[in-house]
């Protein structure tokens, strides 16, 4: 941060920036791989020889130069992330430029804040695509279009929950049973109460896609892949977690429908 | 004949569309999510061939599919210089069971037991599929995409 032209870049400034580059990356999402890879790089590119970066799901351990004047270490504790591959993609290529020397340290630190405070895409354009979404994977999963026209409604107004729930820093488990309870809940009213002919099965199928912890999955498969087996095991766990919090969902809407006597048949 | 060649385009247009709206929520960069799309409409595509035409299960076809579209995500990667992920974590969205957990959740609180045991397993089955489907697809040396592939500029570390 303090590398004025004058100065010379220190470890501590270079151990620093490729440690807060790694925690966006891991807050962002990006396998436990890519984090320590990417913070290697910046160290080695910046000539400094020795070093140890241990990554884990939630937090990063780095040191440099032990046995040296300048030696220094840094521990960073990530309690939560929300998955942003836009940022994952932006972050890698601005390690990259840094790795290249195409851009010095004092522009990385004004990229890398640019990068943290940028705004995904606006609120109507993530409901709109959660109702493509669902109603595209409703008619895939053997819905008739009637079947994804209503499930594209109904995946609409899920996220619109979801994101105010995400607003009132709700549990994310908690959001995502009462999403699922929601999902099931107005999928089987309708034919429950006016026997319109949906297929609601389907439509809640493809509205509880967006709930599918596929990415998290993904990330836990990556991660033991590449001989992380702790980040691994937490992030199954927590894929695991999310599709045990869907299940709950709709275990929890069809319980109430029967007790109310509505009838739940496929 | 024609009726096949529509089925597929319909089916890769809809897998496509619905992986592109996915790619939204979680963020993709704009320039990307079309290809994005394109990699779940590839890998639904399979997964839908393999059943329907070429009478696989549903766990080969998994199998199958996950490595052919971890594939296209790593030339992908390589071609436009971004990680690998990107392509991957929504390519994959398609194929992952959420139909599963939904009939698993519906036959355990119906109390039919034999039915819940057979889609609970059905499920693991299909997610272990994925598994192997994306070691496979990894397991192919990274030098031989940089060599196939042309990227845009300099070396790469996708």
């Amino acid at each position: 941060m303090n590398t004025n032209k004058g100065t010379p870049i220190t470890t501590k400034d270079v151990l620093t920036f490729s440690v807060e580059l790694g925690l966006s990356m891991l807050k962002s999402g990006a396998e436990i791989f890519r984090i320590e890879e990417s913070i290697i790089r910046i160290l080695q590119a910046y000539d400094i020889q020795r070093f140890d970066v241990y990554v884990l799901s939630n937090g990063i351990f780095a040191s440099a130069n032990e046995d040296l004047d300048d030696a220094c270490s840094l521990v960073r504790h990530m309690p939560e992330n929300s998955v942003n591959l836009g940022r994952i993609a932006q972050l890698n290529q601005l390690c990259r430029e840094i790795c290249d020397h195409r851009i010095d340290l004092q522009t990385g630190w004004t990229r890398l804040k640019e990068i943290r405070v940028q705004r995904g895409y606006p609120r109507w354009a993530l409901i709109l695509a959660c109702g493509l979404g669902s109603g595209c994977f409703c008619y895939l999963f053997g819905g008739s279009a009637f079947d994804g026209l209503v499930a594209c409604l109904i995946g609409a107004v899920e996220e619109f929950l979801l994101l105010i729930m995400s607003d009132a820093r709700l549990s994310r488990s908690i959001a995502q049973i009462f999403s699922s309870m929601f999902v099931t809940a107005v999928s089987y009213l309708p034919v429950s109460i006016w026997s319109l002919p949906l297929h609601r099965d389907k439509m809640i199928i493809g509205a509880i896609m967006v709930l599918v912890p596929g990415i998290m999955f993904t990330t836990a498969i990556r991660d033991v892949y590449n001989g992380d087996y702790l980040s691994g095991a937490i992030h199954l766990l927590d894929a695991l977690l999310t599709a045990l919090c869907i299940a709950a969902g709709v275990v929890i809407a069809i319980f109430f429908m029967q007790k109310f006597g509505l009838e739940v048949s496929l | 004949m024609p009726d096949l060649l529509l089925t597929i385009i319909i089916q890769f247009v809809v897998a496509g569309l619905a992986t592109f709206g996915f790619a939204i929520i979680f963020n993709a960069p704009r320039s990307e999510s079309m290809l994005c799309g394109i990699t779940g409409a590839i890998g639904w595509l399979v997964y839908y061939l393999l059943i329907h035409y070429a009478d696989f299960n549903l766990v080969a076809s998994a199998l199958i599919a996950t490595g052919i579209l971890t594939i296209f995500a790593r030339i992908l990667a390589v071609r436009r210089q971004n990680p690998v992920t990107l392509y991957l974590m929504t390519g994959i969205f398609p194929l992952v069971p959420g139909a599963g957990i939904y009939y698993t959740a519906y036959y355990l609180i119906t109390d039919d037991r034999s039915a819940f045991a057979s889609k609970g397993t059905e499920t693991l089955e299909i997610a272990i599929a994925i598994v192997f489907g994306i070691i496979f697809g990894t397991a192919i040396p990274q030098v031989l995409f940089h060599k196939l592939v042309r990227t845009k500029k300099g070396a790469s570390h996708s």
